[in-house]
């Protein structure tokens, strides 16, 4: 027997600035990606704070630009359906296509 | 059916002909040219070689368009080309079975290219050089320009793709020619070639107080960020950004700004938003949206005894202007909707918003009320340039199925 949640959403209203929506991801290499640009912005967020002399800073701020977008993207396409399915379909033996548990 | 068009360099193919089909160039196109040699009689031998070359479009009966869009906020994913492929039918997924970094866009009418894909300096190669994305030395135009020609000359392409999970390039897809090719990216007008092969473009204007607002909901709840780490990332940009990006704008036949709320005084929130649709006059095919009456200025607030608006209401404005030297014609909204009769009040008071039956870019925006913007000028304004676009191609189609095949002389 299966239980059944329906979630009623009255209040679609001026979201909260930091609280999103987000799905969750289905396939190890959606979750290895996630991980990897939520790691990567940490680090080039740091690293773009130290290095700052002349050209070597503003190409430090423009990658985490680049990674900081990236998530974003991905966390979006996540909403909707992981981003690996159809890729999965016809990969499923592949290591990224592990079904991920937490 | 193949269309075929013949430039002659000589005044008649002679006799003697000898035909032959190269076979993929190493840039990996698919080309198909037949080219015939004459020999000439016994006149007056020209200095130059005589030779024609009769190129054939593989599409035959179907023309690609090319519209361009320049915005800086990634690739293919955002709100404007869901919109936008909405608006031709169906919605655009990435090209199953394929690279699943891939940043293209396939539609039933319209494929989305990312231009980040033509990036010739990886990540790290941008690290080494010392050049942003945003820079053009990180950006091979030539190869931009080489392949999107052949899109529109209905030949397909093999597309590297920029990876931006890896910030690496990875091997090609094949992009076959769509009836909509889209091009979306920092530079789609940077290069003039490039710009030639559009037929109508787009620069989306968001204003630095709006910009940082997008980006706090963007970043803040990651980890890494801080209010000051988003703020210095957007100013370390901005010299490169206003260098290179900024100055497309002159060349955009619509250029769409968003700026901050006039109705709310010291808003900086960036919720409520002014945008402007600034339309270039004079451009083929494309007749600028106009309020009650074309080309004189125009102030509106509908809200009032026969429509009720919520704080803070809804302002509109229209006029003719300049812009960098262009007659443009401007559109402008501020504020919020708040419900439906709103929306469909005002749709009803535009014209030359090229709908097909009354209500649809009411019907759009209704569709798609998840998306940002849905309740201002963004959302109203992106919809609107999506049926102009419409409206662009099928008269484009119109003139081009009168005249198939074209003999011009070089």
């Amino acid at each position: 027997m299966r239980a059944t949640v329906t979630v009623h959403n009255h209040n679609q209203e001026r979201r909260n600035l930091t609280v999103k929506a987000t799905g969750v991801a289905k396939f190890k290499g959606t979750y290895m990606r996630e991980k990897q640009l939520t790691e990567m912005i940490q680090q080039k967020v740091s690293e773009a704070k130290q290095v700052c002399t002349s050209d070597e800073c503003k190409v430090a701020w423009d990658e985490v630009e680049e990674v900081s977008q990236a998530k974003a993207d991905l966390m979006l396409k996540l909403q909707k359906q992981d981003p690996l399915e159809f890729f999965c379909q016809d990969n499923p033996e592949t290591d990224e296509c592990c079904i991920y548990e937490d | 059916m193949a269309v075929c068009t013949i430039h002659t360099s000589t005044q008649s193919l002679n006799s003697r002909c000898s035909l032959y089909t190269p076979t993929k160039t190493h840039l990996g196109f698919n080309q198909r040219q037949v080219v015939f040699y004459s020999k000439r009689g016994s006149s007056s031998s020209s200095k130059r070689g005589s030779s024609s070359v009769i190129t054939c479009s593989a599409g035959g009966d179907s023309q690609t368009i090319v519209i361009g869009l320049a915005a800086d906020s990634g690739c293919g994913k955002s709100t404007f080309m869901r919109r936008l492929t909405s608006v031709f039918g169906g919605a655009a997924e990435p090209p199953k079975g394929g690279n699943p970094d891939s940043n293209t866009l396939i539609s039933d009418t319209t494929t989305v290219i990312c231009l980040d894909d033509y990036h010739s300096l990886d990540r790290t190669g941008r690290k080494v050089n010392g050049v942003t994305a945003l820079d053009p030395r990180a950006n091979n135009f030539d190869l931009m320009y080489e392949q999107v020609k052949a899109i529109k000359d209905g030949v397909a392409v093999d597309k590297p793709i920029y990876n931006h999970v890896t910030g690496l390039l990875d091997p090609p897809e094949l992009i076959k020619p769509p009836k909509i090719l889209v091009i979306e990216g920092l530079h789609p007008m940077y290069d003039e070639r490039v710009r030639d092969l559009l037929d109508f473009s787009i620069y989306l204007d968001i204003s630095n107080e709006v910009k940082f607002a997008w980006k706090i909901q963007r970043d803040m709840a990651e980890r890494g960020h801080s209010l000051e780490s988003i703020k210095a990332s957007i100013e370390a940009r901005k010299p490169d950004f206003d260098a290179y990006i900024d100055p497309q704008k002159q060349y955009a036949d619509t250029v769409i700004e968003v700026l901050p709320t006039q109705l709310i005084p010291d808003d900086n929130e960036g919720k409520v938003l002014r945008v402007k649709l600034i339309m270039k006059e004079g451009v083929k095919h494309f007749s600028p949206v106009y309020l009650f009456d074309e080309g004189s200025t125009i102030s509106w607030i509908p809200c009032g005894r026969k429509l009720t608006c919520s704080y803070p209401g809804i302002k509109f404005a229209y006029g003719p202007d300049t812009y960098f030297d262009h007659e443009v014609s401007v559109l402008e909204m501020d504020g919020q909707f708040d419900r439906l009769d709103e929306l469909i009040y005002v749709e009803s008071h535009l014209s030359n918003i090229s709908t097909k039956f009354y209500g649809e870019v009411t019907q759009q925006m209704l569709k798609h009320a998840d998306f940002p913007g849905s309740n201002n000028g963004t959302g109203l304004f992106q919809t609107i340039v999506g049926l102009k676009i419409r409206d662009l191609f099928e008269q484009l189609i119109a003139t081009k199925q009168a005249a198939p095949v074209e003999a011009t002389k070089a």
